[in-house]
């Protein structure tokens, strides 16, 4: 509103200066000003057609399985995720991965006294094997 | 202007929607991505007369072309939603862009079609009681001169004067940089006071000083 206050006073204050370049001699301010109280408003039949349109492709809302996530890698990488108990899950079965596979390319000495050399017999000397499956189970 | 204009608009809103009523326009539309029905309704009060509006004065006060050209620029702006993101664009800025975009294909297409120098007639408004016919006649006379201009000055004089932007958005929605956004903005308004300056007192303006 200042800035038509501001458009009036400069009108009356250039009426003299009809003429020179610059200085709105044609009145051009209070033409605008005109312009700008008199903005073309939207019909209500027009509005509610709006209305309507963006109702009708609106997405629809979202609910506890996201729809759309599906549909992309990430969506079924967040999906696996969420399924094996969050970040923590999942670290808890990189871990049980990594061990398993160490335990089983290089044992540690201390395990080899439950079997003679690198005979991984285990059933014989009737130790149920942990798989990393296992360890998943125990961590989740 | 725009404030007040806004607070009669929303004088029959619900208390939802008037409690949107300070929402930024991008908030609003992520929630009209998620689903939020009364976002939906918040934006097409709020942005319809602003597209509709801009529409109106590119087109020369074409009703109908108007209509079509906002419901087509809303369209899209619904159809962008899901992968609007925030703080890269304003929802008006794209919008201004959009409509402009439209209205001016629409230009081209109607000058190079059979009915070269047709211009619609301006609607009655449905003037206010306030509104005087002079007044209107004013409004009028600046509308045809707005007609007659390039339509990169016309897009640059409406944004500047009419809808009250800075030229910094004008630059972005136009596409160009803030001084060629001057230099149109100066040689529109050349043109204008040319086509204006004889219709002065015509117009009744020394009697109101």
């Amino acid at each position: 509103m200042s800035w038509d206050t501001k458009a009036m006073t400069e009108r009356k204050d250039t009426k003299g200066d009809l003429f020179q370049v610059g200085t709105d001699a044609a009145g051009l301010e209070s033409f605008f000003a005109e312009a700008r109280a008199e903005a073309p408003q939207p019909g209500g039949d027009f509005l509610a057609r709006i209305e309507a349109q963006a109702l009708a492709e609106q997405p629809a809302v979202r609910s506890g399985v996201p729809s759309r996530a599906a549909q992309s890698p990430i969506g079924v990488l967040r999906q696996l995720r969420d399924a094996l108990g969050g970040w923590a899950g999942m670290a808890g079965l990189a871990t049980a991965c990594a061990a398993g596979i160490w335990i089983g390319v290089s044992p540690p000495d201390g395990l080899t006294i439950f079997w003679g050399g690198d005979a991984a017999a285990l059933g014989t000397i009737g130790v149920d094997p942990l798989s990393s499956f296992d360890l998943a189970l125990m961590e989740g | 202007m725009r404030g007040q204009a806004g607070v009669a608009r929303n004088d029959g809103w619900d208390m939802p929607f008037e409690a949107m009523s300070a929402v930024a326009d991008e908030d609003l539309l992520a929630a009209y991505a998620a689903g939020d029905a009364t976002a939906a309704r918040t934006l097409t009060q709020r942005l319809t007369p602003r597209v509709f509006g801009h529409a109106m004065r590119m087109l020369g006060g074409d009703r109908a072309e108007a209509e079509d050209v906002a419901q087509e620029a809303l369209l899209r702006l619904w159809r962008a939603a899901p992968a609007w993101r925030m703080g890269e664009a304003k929802v008006t800025t794209w919008l201004y862009r959009v409509t402009a975009n439209l209205c001016i294909d629409r230009i081209r297409r109607r000058r190079s079609g059979p009915d070269l120098d047709s211009v619609p007639e301006l609607e009655d408004e449905a003037p206010s009681a306030a509104m005087g016919m002079q007044q209107q006649a004013r409004a009028e006379a600046l509308q045809r001169a707005l007609d007659q201009l390039p339509d990169r000055q016309r897009q640059a004089v409406i944004l500047r004067h009419i809808e009250g932007l800075a030229n910094p958005e004008i630059a972005e929605i136009m596409d160009i940089g803030p001084r060629a956004v001057e230099s149109l903005v100066a040689r529109g308004k050349r043109a204008l006071e040319a086509a204006l300056i004889g219709r002065r007192d015509e117009l009744g303006y020394e009697g109101d000083d």
